[in-house]
């Protein structure tokens, strides 16, 4: 088709080139013509022909097709923008995802530390409390003893003491005579009449 | 029964300073008492006798000084004990002497409620106490 449109343009081209030389071409043009059995007429009406021709096809077939193609690649392109987009926003998902699970980690770090330090102090506070609590049981079991100790020491020394007043008493009934008596008698009247 | 005894007391009160003579007790005077009591009961006769004895026995122990004692006593100490009494309550005061072995040795005096003592038993009862 297009060396058709070519040739008919070389053939226009050459027609007007030949136009001043009309007169002196007129001839030669007519012996071309000729030899090539060229007819004007039917060429032009193949010309025409071809040219409505070619606006149908324009029209109904090259348009339809290119605007299907167009609309294609439109979509083509659409797609691998939003696949395009899509990566991006996986990506950014991903990195949220990413530093979301370190803020996670991070808390869950410190919530543990915290909780750790927290054990740590009840720990410590409940073995000050046994220990504070041990003191004083051992404290008040030593004055308990000690008080034990002095309880029995006085009752061993009332003991004693009236085991050794006791035996006193015997020995004195016993061994105090009359005499005795007699001069302790003196000096006890002596010391209660003088007071 | 409370104003029944505060009356039985008042009324041996009576009985008791009624027997006094020259500021001491008499034995004129408590035979006169008793002998009035007698020929003129009270109410309640018995328990009026009872407290104004009570009386007349407190008032006796008070002249009456009881020298308890562990082997032989002098009578030249009782009499110093007696003389030392009189001067001490003011008032005539008779020692008599009363033996009590478990004294070991040594005087106890009582004149009314109070005692006086000077004994091993006594000494070594302190002693005991103080152990």
């Amino acid at each position: 088709m297009l060396s058709l449109l070519v040739i008919a343009e070389v053939t226009g081209h050459a027609a007007e080139a030949a136009a001043p030389h009309a007169a002196g071409s007129a001839n030669a043009l007519t012996q071309i013509t000729d030899a090539f059995s060229v007819n004007l007429s039917s060429l032009s009406a193949q010309v025409f022909s071809f040219v409505i021709v070619a606006v149908v096809l324009w029209y109904f077939a090259f348009k339809p097709v290119l605007a299907t193609l167009d609309e294609r690649q439109k979509k083509i392109a659409d797609g691998l923008r939003y696949a395009e987009e899509t990566k991006t926003r996986l990506a950014a998902v991903q990195q949220e995802n990413a530093d979301i699970l370190k803020r996670a980690q991070v808390e869950a770090a410190a919530i543990i530390e915290q909780a750790r330090k927290a054990a740590k102090e009840v720990a410590e506070r409940e073995t000050a409390a046994t220990t504070e609590r041990a003191n004083s049981l051992i404290t008040k079991a030593q004055e308990a003893i000690e008080l034990e100790k002095q309880k029995m020491l006085a009752e061993a020394r009332t003991e004693v003491a009236r085991l050794v007043i006791a035996t006193t008493q015997r020995v004195l009934a016993k061994e105090l005579n009359d005499a005795d008596r007699s001069r302790y008698n003196e000096a006890a009247a002596r010391e209660l009449t003088s007071v | 029964m409370a104003s029944g005894k505060k009356q039985i007391t008042q009324l041996a009160q009576k009985l008791f300073k009624l027997s006094f003579a020259d500021g001491r007790l008499s034995e004129e005077r408590v035979a006169g008492v008793l002998a009035y009591v007698e020929k003129n009961p009270p109410a309640k006769p018995i328990p009026v006798l009872r407290a104004y004895g009570r009386l007349v026995a407190i008032e006796v122990a008070k002249g009456r000084a009881v020298v308890e004692h562990s082997g032989p006593v002098a009578d030249s100490a009782l009499q110093s004990i007696a003389a030392a009494m009189t001067g001490r309550y003011k008032r005539p005061v008779v020692a008599t002497a009363k033996p009590n072995a478990s004294l070991l040795a040594g005087l106890r005096i009582r004149v009314g409620d109070d005692v006086y003592e000077s004994s091993v038993s006594g000494q070594l009862a302190a002693l005991s106490a103080s152990a």
